[in-house]
C-alpha cells in the first residue's frame, strides 16, 4: 500500500532537491577551484585570478612538489606512523577506560567520570603542558611527544562509555556473569563485538584528529625528519610569509619561495588521502554519532 | 551517594582554590625563580672566580654541550656543519653547540616557552621579538661582567655606543651584531619607463604625481599603484599609498610616531600633532585628488596585498614596505626575466634627509637566564663573531662543500641540481653574528654596499648622525590597552578611507574621523605614550 504523493509532497521534494544540490554545489567549489588552481600555470594565476577550469593547463606545480619528494615522502611516512600508532593505541585505552566506568558494580565510576570531565572544563594551560613534555617528561624531540598528548580526550571516552551502556544491556553482562565469566571475557566477548560502530566512529575521530595535526610537530620537534604532514605544509607557507616580512626590516637571503599554485597543489596531495578514506567509514561515522547522541 | 555528593563537592572546592592559587601565584614565583637565578649565578660567579685564580681564565675542565635557539628552519646539512664546528670547539673550548629552530610556525609563541623552560642558552634576540621587554622581565642574563672575564674582544669589536644600545637599565642584555645595515624605506619605480617617456625621478610628491600620470597617459591600460592597507597596519598610517607622504616630512621614524603624532629627526622629543594639523587635511586632499585621477584602485580597500605585483608588472611603484635589500632583489629578477624592465630605488631618507642605519636590537644573542654555563656560552660566542676560520663557518657552511669563491672573489652558494642547498647563506639563520670584516659577500651584497656607503654619508651629515632613535624605544600599552585597539579599530574604519582618497567631501571626513578618535580615548593613549617617549629621549639624551 504506497502512500500516495500529493501536490505537496512532489513541491517539497522538488524544493529540498534543489536547496541540497545547490548546498553540495557550494561545498564542492572550493576544491574545484583548488584542483584547477593546482593544474594552472603560475603567472596566470597571478595575472588573471583563479578559475573553475585550468586555462593554461601545466603540471610545474605538481613537479616541483614532487621534485625532492624525499621530504614530503617522509612527512607521509611519520604521519601514517603517527595516525595508524595512536589510533591504535588510543582505541584500545579510550575502550577500556570506557567500559569500566560504565561497570554499575564499580563503586567510584562517578567520581572517575567526573575526574575525566574536568579536564575538558579546566585545562593546564599551553605553559604547563608544553613544560610537563620538555622537562619533566624530557620527551621535546621524540616522536613520543607527537602521538602520546592525543591518545585519549575526555570527549571520546565519555561518547564511547554512552555507546557501551546504550548497545549493551545490563541484564546480559549480568547472565554472562552468573555463567561464570570474568571482566575480561565480558569485555571480549560480550562488548567488543557489538562495538563496531562505535569503534569505527572514536577511531574515525582519532584517526583525522592525528592526521591533521600539526601542532605537537610545531611545539615538540627538533628535527624535520619527525615533522608531521600538516606541519611540513604549514612550515612551508609559513616559512614564505614570514621571509616576507622579515625581509622588510633586514637583508637576509630570501630562497625560492613557493608560488600559488605549488601551494594549492600541496594542499591537493595533503587532503587526497582523506578525501578517498572519508567515504567508506562516513557510514560508520554518522551511525556512531546518532547511537551516542540519541541514548546519552 | 550522600557521601559521593560530599566528595564531588570537596574536589570541586579543592580544585577551584588550586587554580585560584596558581593563578595567583604565578607572577611572584616567576620573580623567586628570577632571583634564585640570580644568586645562583652569583655564587657560580664566585666559584668562577675561584678557579680563574687558579688557572686564569675559562675553567673547560667539563665538557658542556650548549643550546642555541635561532629563528627560521633548519638547513639540510644542520649536523654536517655542526659536527665540523664542534671539533674545533670541542678543542678550544671542550664545549659543543647544538643549534635548535623555531621555525616560522607559531614562532612567537614557541620563544617565549623556550625562555620560560630555559632549555637554551645562547638565543637570538631582535626588536622584533619584544627584546627590550623581556629584558626588563629578567629573561636574559646580565653580560657586563661575564664580557669582561670572557668576552673582551667581542667587547673591544662591538664598541660600547652599539652595547649600550642593548642594554636596559645600565646592564647590557645583548650582543648585537657588527654590520651596519640600512633598512630604509623608500620608493621602489620602473626606471625603463621613466626613461622611455622622459619622466621626473619621484622624488618629490609632485614629481610622484608626474611619473604616474606620464606613465598612465602613455600606456593607459597599465596599472599604477597596487596600494591596499595590508601593509600599513601599524598605528602610524592606514592605507600604503600615505608611505608616499614621508617625501615630505623629515620624521623621526618612517610614517612618523604613532597614533597621528609626529616629531621631526632633529628635535626628537619635541612632539606635535599631526591629525589635528592643517597639513593633515592638505594631505588627505592630496589624496583624494591621486585617488580621483585613477592612481589606485576604487577597491583598494579591500584589496588584498600581491607582493609580486611589481615583479609582475602589475605596478609600476611601490612607495610602501621596501629596503635597498628588495630593491636589490628586484633588480636581479628583471635582469634574469630579460624583457627590459628596470628597477629603480628612492630612498625616502634621501630626500627628507633622515637616513640611518637599523637599530643595534635588530639582530643580537643574548644569553638566556637560567643557563648553566654562561662562561662557556660568553666564550663560544666570542669565538663565533671574533674567529675569521668559525665565523665563516657557522655562517657559510664548508667552502667546497656548501659554497665555493668566485673568480670576481664574491661567495656563491652550491646548489643540488633541483635548486636546493645543503647549506645556503647564513644558513643557520645567525644573522646576529654577522661581522663586517669576515662576512663573505655575494654580488647582490655587493651592489647593497654601495648603496649602504652612499647611505652611511647621508646619515654622517644628520644631527644624530647614523642613529635609529626610534627603534630603541619600546612602548609600553598595558595602561591604555583598550584604548589603543580602539584607536586602531578607528584608524582601520575612518582614516583608511581617508588616506585612501575614497571619500567623497575629505573636510567632513576628516571631521569624522577626528571625533571618533576623540571618543576612542585617543587623549589617553597619547599622553601615555608621549611620557614614555619623552621619558625614552631624555634617558639617551636624543634633544
Amino acid at each position: 500500500m504506497a502512500i500516495r504523493k500529493g501536490p505537496s509532497q512532489i513541491i517539497f521534494n522538488i524544493v529540498s532537491y534543489t536547496l541540497l544540490a545547490l548546498m553540495s554545489i557550494i561545498c564542492v567549489i572550493p576544491f574545484v577551484m583548488i584542483l584547477s588552481g593546482s593544474f594552472t600555470d603560475n603567472h596566470t594565476i597571478l595575472t588573471q585570478g583563479y578559475s573553475l577550469l585550468p586555462r593554461d593547463f601545466s603540471v610545474e606545480a605538481y613537479k616541483t612538489v614532487f621534485k625532492a619528494p624525499e621530504d614530503i615522502l617522509q612527512a607521509y611516512k611519520m604521519t601514517f606512523f603517527y595516525t595508524g600508532l595512536g589510533t591504535f593505541l588510543g582505541l584500545i585505552m579510550i575502550t577500556l577506560t570506557a567500559y569500566v566506568i560504565s561497570r554499575k558494580e564499580f563503586k567510584y565510576r562517578n567520581t572517575v567520570s567526573f575526574i575525566i570531565y574536568f579536564t575538558s572544563i579546566f585545562g593546564g594551560g599551553t605553559i604547563p603542558w608544553y613544560l610537563m613534555y620538555s622537562q619533566v617528561l624530557q620527551a621535546k624531540g621524540t616522536t613520543f611527544a607527537i602521538w602520546f598528548p592525543a591518545l585519549m580526550s575526555p570527549f571520546l571516552v565519555i561518547l564511547m562509555r554512552t555507546f557501551i551502556m546504550g548497545s549493551v544491556p545490563d541484564a546480559i553482562t549480568e547472565s554472562a556473569k552468573i555463567d561464570g565469566a570474568g571482566h575480561v571475557t565480558i569485555f571480549m566477548r560480550i562488548v567488543m563485538p557489538v562495538l563496531g560502530p562505535g569503534l569505527a566512529t572514536i577511531g574515525l575521530f582519532l584517526a583525522l584528529g592525528y592526521w591533521n595535526d600539526w601542532y605537537r610537530s610545531s611545539m615538540f620537534s627538533t628535527d624535520s625528519s619527525t615533522w608531521e604532514l600538516q606541519f611540513y605544509l604549514y612550515d612551508l607557507l609559513n616559512a614564505s610569509t614570514a621571509i616576507k616580512q622579515m625581509s622588510q626590516n633586514s637583508s637576509i637571503s630570501t630562497a625560492e619561495l613557493p608560488t600559488q599554485s605549488v601551494k594549492l597543489a600541496m594542499a591537493v596531495v595533503s587532503t587526497g588521502p582523506v578525501l578517498l578514506f572519508y567515504p567508506f567509514v562516513q557510514k560508520y561515522f554518522v551511525s556512531g554519532i546518532t547511537v551516542g547522541a540519541v541514548k546519552g | 551517594m550522600k557521601n559521593g555528593k560530599k566528595l564531588l563537592a570537596l574536589l570541586l572546592a579543592g580544585s577551584m582554590t588550586l587554580s585560584l592559587a596558581a593563578c595567583g601565584s604565578s607572577a611572584p614565583a616567576e620573580s623567586d625563580n628570577a632571583s634564585t637565578d640570580t644568586a645562583a649565578t652569583e655564587t657560580a660567579a664566585t666559584d668562577e672566580a675561584a678557579t680563574e685564580t687558579a688557572s686564569t681564565g675559562l675553567d673547560t675542565s667539563e665538557r658542556v654541550d650548549l643550546v642555541f635557539y635561532v629563528m627560521g628552519d633548519a638547513p639540510a646539512d644542520e649536523a654536517v656543519v655542526e659536527d665540523a664546528l664542534n671539533e674545533k670547539l670541542l678543542e678550544r673550548f671542550n664545549a659543543t653547540v647544538d643549534f635548535q629552530f623555531s621555525t616560522w610556525t607559531d614562532f612567537q609563541q614557541k620563544y617565549s616557552l623556550e625562555l620560560t623552560s630555559g632549555g637554551a642558552d645562547l638565543i637570538y634576540v631582535a626588536n622584533w621579538l619584544n627584546f627590550k621587554q623581556l629584558a626588563k622581565d629578567g629573561a636574559f642574563l646580565e653580560l657586563n661582567d661575564l664580557l669582561d672575564n670572557y668576552g673582551q674582544d667581542l667587547k673591544a669589536l662591538i664598541g660600547d655606543d652599539q652595547l649600550n644600545a642593548c642594554s636596559v637599565n645600565g646592564q647590557i642584555y645583548a650582543i648585537p651584531n657588527c654590520w651596519p645595515e640600512y633598512v630604509s624605506s623608500g620608493i621602489k619605480y620602473r626606471e625603463d619607463l621613466r626613461a622611455a617617456y622622459d619622466l621626473p625621478v619621484p622624488d618629490s610628491l609632485e614629481n610622484v604625481e608626474a611619473y604616474l600620470s606620464g606613465i598612465k597617459e602613455n600606456l593607459p591600460d597599465q596599472g599604477l599603484l597596487t596600494s591596499t592597507t595590508e601593509e600599513s597596519t601599524g598605528l602610524q598610517v592606514a592605507f600604503d599609498a600615505a608611505w608616499l607622504l614621508n617625501l615630505k616630512y623629515s620624521s623621526v621614524t618612517t610614517n612618523g610616531l604613532p597614533y597621528g603624532l609626529n616629531a621631526l629627526y632633529d628635535s626628537p622629543s619635541d612632539v606635535y600633532d599631526y591629525w589635528f594639523s592643517d597639513d593633515f587635511v592638505e594631505d588627505c586632499k592630496l589624496m583624494k585628488k591621486w585617488a580621483d585621477m585613477g592612481f589606485w584602485s576604487r577597491s583598494a580597500l579591500s584589496d588584498t596585498n600581491d607582493s609580486e605585483a611589481f615583479t609582475n608588472g602589475l605596478c609600476v611603484m611601490e612607495p610602501q614596505g621596501q629596503n635597498p635589500s628588495k630593491y636589490i632583489t628586484s633588480v636581479s629578477t628583471f635582469a634574469d626575466a630579460g624583457q627590459g624592465w628596470e628597477a629603480a630605488y628612492i630612498a625616502y631618507g634621501e630626500v627628507n634627509g633622515v637616513i640611518y642605519p637599523g637599530h643595534a636590537t635588530q639582530n643580537g644573542t643574548s644569553i638566556v637566564r637560567g643557563s648553566k654555563n654562561p662562561e662557556r656560552a660568553m666564550a663560544v660566542l666570542q669565538a663565533f663573531m671574533t674567529d675569521k676560520e668559525l665565523n665563516e663557518l657557522v655562517q657559510c657552511g664548508i667552502e667546497g662543500t656548501h659554497y665555493t669563491i668566485n673568480d670576481e672573489g664574491f661567495y656563491e652558494t652550491i646548489t643540488d641540481d633541483t635548486g636546493a642547498a645543503a647549506f645556503g647563506y647564513e644558513g643557520f639563520s645567525t644573522w646576529n653574528l654577522r661581522n663586517t670584516e669576515y662576512k663573505l659577500i655575494s654580488k647582490n651584497d655587493a651592489l647593497l654596499q654601495e648603496i649602504f656607503n652612499k647611505y652611511q654619508a647621508l646619515g654622517e651629515k644628520t644631527k644624530f648622525p647614523n642613529i635609529d632613535i626610534y627603534s630603541g624605544f619600546a612602548e609600553d600599552y598595558s595602561g591604555y590597552d583598550a584604548e589603543r585597539t580602539a584607536v586602531s579599530n578607528v584608524m582601520r574604519q575612518y582614516l583608511a578611507p581617508l588616506q585612501a582618497g575614497l571619500v567623497s567631501d575629505v573636510d567632513a571626513a576628516v571631521e569624522e574621523f577626528r571625533t571618533k578618535a576623540t571618543e576612542a580615548g585617543l587623549e589617553k593613549v597619547r599622553e601615555g605614550f608621549k611620557a614614555q617617549w619623552i621619558a625614552y629621549c631624555d634617558e639617551y639624551g636624543y634633544k
